[in-house]
């Protein structure tokens, strides 16, 4: 039988899951040596890791090539599409929030506001919501310089413990959305591999609950 | 030189040789199906009034549909989808037939999907149509001719049945608003557990709200329906969960084992689905590639009220598996005339070989070294000249 194949992203998920795993009782020390290789062994052979960019995860998954992935719900929020969100494991927790520089009344006024980001997906649902209308710029490295020099208006970014902000006089105006890590599953997988999914998501979701 | 000359747009591409072999050796087998079920078959245009995709209950989004127009300035769709141009063709050109009418297609269907996600925008599509039916008779035979054709083509495959009242009746009996709802069809086709739960565990409690939040993990063989019947108490729900044991009764005696799923939480995008919903998956492929149920609503868009279910399967994927197994398209021989009077001896000779079944091809090279290296080169075993 082939092994279940689940894609972790790269970094603090990827350390969080192999946690887990180990609590769970699975051998994980070729994920600890892993040196350059990107397809990795799990528990002798019963599973098999990826590890990809988060966003990566996602493709994998829906591409059926991975059964299994652990994504922030950021990236899921801002690129998912058809996939089953199976568990919320509980870590890699933030939050997706509107932030603006201190003392600026965002919603002031009838003017379009301009917002920088790196999910504008994410960006442009939370004011449909609102019914507003913004100019949504894709910034691809740190948000928060754009409403300093005069970009944008305000960010949609995520915050975990605010310093960022902080240290660059920008304050959080309204929370979006909370955030952790979610184990997803892909679509066929889910039908064709039921038991040996199922099996391993309840072991999980009674370490995490 | 023109920019685009020598690529095919994104999501396209050229089928050769043993891809198109194993593009027949689908079809075929899947036809045979068809075929022992009476299904006859029917060609609709690829273009058509955007209009007939752009119902409330198509299914389809304006986004995924290619659109151009026709010489008067109205609006046309390159065909996303071919049940709609069947139930068309049916409810005008078919008014007078004895129904039910058996059709099926072979047909590519064309979505606009989004880009560099490595989806097919041309999508081989084969499917059938029982329309002027309704009942458990026509559903047990569309499902039925369901699984043969998935049996043809592959070894390992999942049919999931679902009922689209199911969980209409529990979304219908919910006490919020039509977005919350729309929200948690969606959520719930998703599988996405813990969006559904957030947006529940804002509304009042309910005996509706935990059948709804249970549901979409209801999926497996038997027992789901006794699990189901514990915590749903609306009769019409209840009734469609009556209609599926008794359905997939009938079904294990098929004796497939657990290659059939219930799936209580199946939805399909589609509104039009109104009864029962199926879904097929293969292994090593991560989408359904089949799929399909009841929806005799869509005759209603037409005036005509009859019902209708059926289902599609994508050929590609299919294909591309088969492609390892499919026979060589190698000549075993190849025939050369020698002068220019012994052409039309070889060809009618060459014929003559494929009228005995061997596989013989005639050579249009007219230089016998050429022809020679030509047959080594393509792996052709013998070499016969006609003429002196």
């Amino acid at each position: 039988m082939k092994p279940i194949r689940i894609a972790l992203t790269k970094g603090r998920l990827e350390k969080s899951t192999v946690e887990l795993f180990e609590k769970l009782g699975y051998n994980c020390d070729e994920i600890h040596n892993k040196g350059r290789r990107l397809i990795l062994s799990v528990d002798g052979g019963q599973f098999e890791v990826v590890l990809a960019k988060a966003a990566d995860v996602i493709t994998y998954v829906e591409h059926g090539v991975c059964d299994l992935g652990v994504v922030g719900k950021d990236t899921i929020l801002e690129n998912g599409t058809s996939f089953y969100e199976l568990l919320d494991l509980g870590f890699g927790k933030c939050k997706f929030a509107l932030a603006c520089k201190k003392g600026y009344d965002f919603y002031h006024g009838y003017g379009a506001k301009t917002i920088a980001t790196k999910y504008p997906k994410v960006t442009r649902n939370f004011f449909e919501g609102k019914n507003m209308d913004v100019r949504v710029i894709k910034i691809e490295g740190s948000v928060e310089l754009a409403p300093l020099v005069g970009l944008a208006d305000g960010i949609v970014d995520i915050v975990e413990t605010g310093s960022t902000l902080k240290a660059n006089d920008l304050e959080v105006i309204e929370y979006v959305t909370d955030i952790s890590a979610r184990l997803i599953a892909n679509t066929a997988s889910l039908k064709l591999r039921k038991y040996e999914i199922e099996e391993l998501v309840r072991k999980m979701e009674a370490e995490v609950k | 030189m023109k920019k685009n000359l020598k690529i095919t747009p994104e999501g396209t591409k050229d089928y050769l040789f043993k891809e198109c072999t194993a593009v027949d050796y689908v079809c075929k087998k899947i036809q045979n199906v068809f075929d022992n079920h009476q299904f006859h078959r029917v060609i609709t245009p690829a273009l058509e009034y955007y209009d007939l995709f752009s119902t409330d209950s198509s299914g389809i989004s304006p986004e995924s549909m290619f659109k151009t127009t026709d010489n008067n300035g109205r609006l046309i769709a390159v065909r996303p989808d071919s049940t709609l141009p069947i139930a068309r063709l049916v409810s005008t050109r078919m008014q007078n037939e004895v129904l039910p009418v058996r059709l099926y297609y072979n047909q590519a269907v064309y979505r606009n999907n989004p880009s560099l996600t490595g989806r097919s925008n041309e999508i081989m599509q084969m499917g059938i149509e029982l329309i002027g039916s309704r009942g458990k008779r026509a559903d047990l035979e569309v499902i039925t001719t369901a699984i043969q054709s998935m049996q043809a083509v592959s070894d390992d495959f999942r049919i999931e049945v679902g009922h689209s009242m199911l969980f209409n009746t529990l979304l219908d009996s919910l006490d919020a608003d039509e977005e919350i709802k729309e929200h948690i069809r969606i959520y719930i086709e998703n599988k996405n557990y813990s969006a559904l739960n957030d947006i529940l565990d804002k509304l009042n409690p309910s005996d509706t709200v935990t059948a709804i939040r249970t549901v979409p993990s209801l999926f497996g063989g038997e027992e789901v329906f006794e699990r189901a019947e514990k915590i749903i108490n609306n009769k019409k729900a209840l009734d469609a969960i009556e209609y599926l044991k008794s359905l997939y009764k009938d079904l294990s005696t098929l004796d497939l084992g657990d290659k059939i799923i219930i799936d209580l939480g199946l939805v399909q995008h589609n509104d039009y689905y109104s009864g029962i919903v199926f879904t097929g998956y293969v292994l090593g492929y991560g989408d359904a590639i089949l799929s399909g149920g009841r929806y005799d609503k869509i005759f209603d868009e037409f005036n005509c009220s009859i019902g209708a279910s059926g289902f599609a399967i994508n050929i590609n994927h299919l294909a591309e598996q088969a492609r390892y197994y499919s026979k060589s398209n190698i000549p075993e021989v190849l025939v050369f005339a020698k002068n220019d009077c012994d052409i039309m001896k070889a060809i009618k000779y060459t014929s003559k070989l494929v009228e005995q079944g061997t596989k013989a091809q005639f050579s249009d090279l007219s230089d016998e070294s050429e022809a020679r290296e030509f047959a080594e080169k393509l792996g052709i075993k013998k070499f016969e000249i006609i003429g002196d």
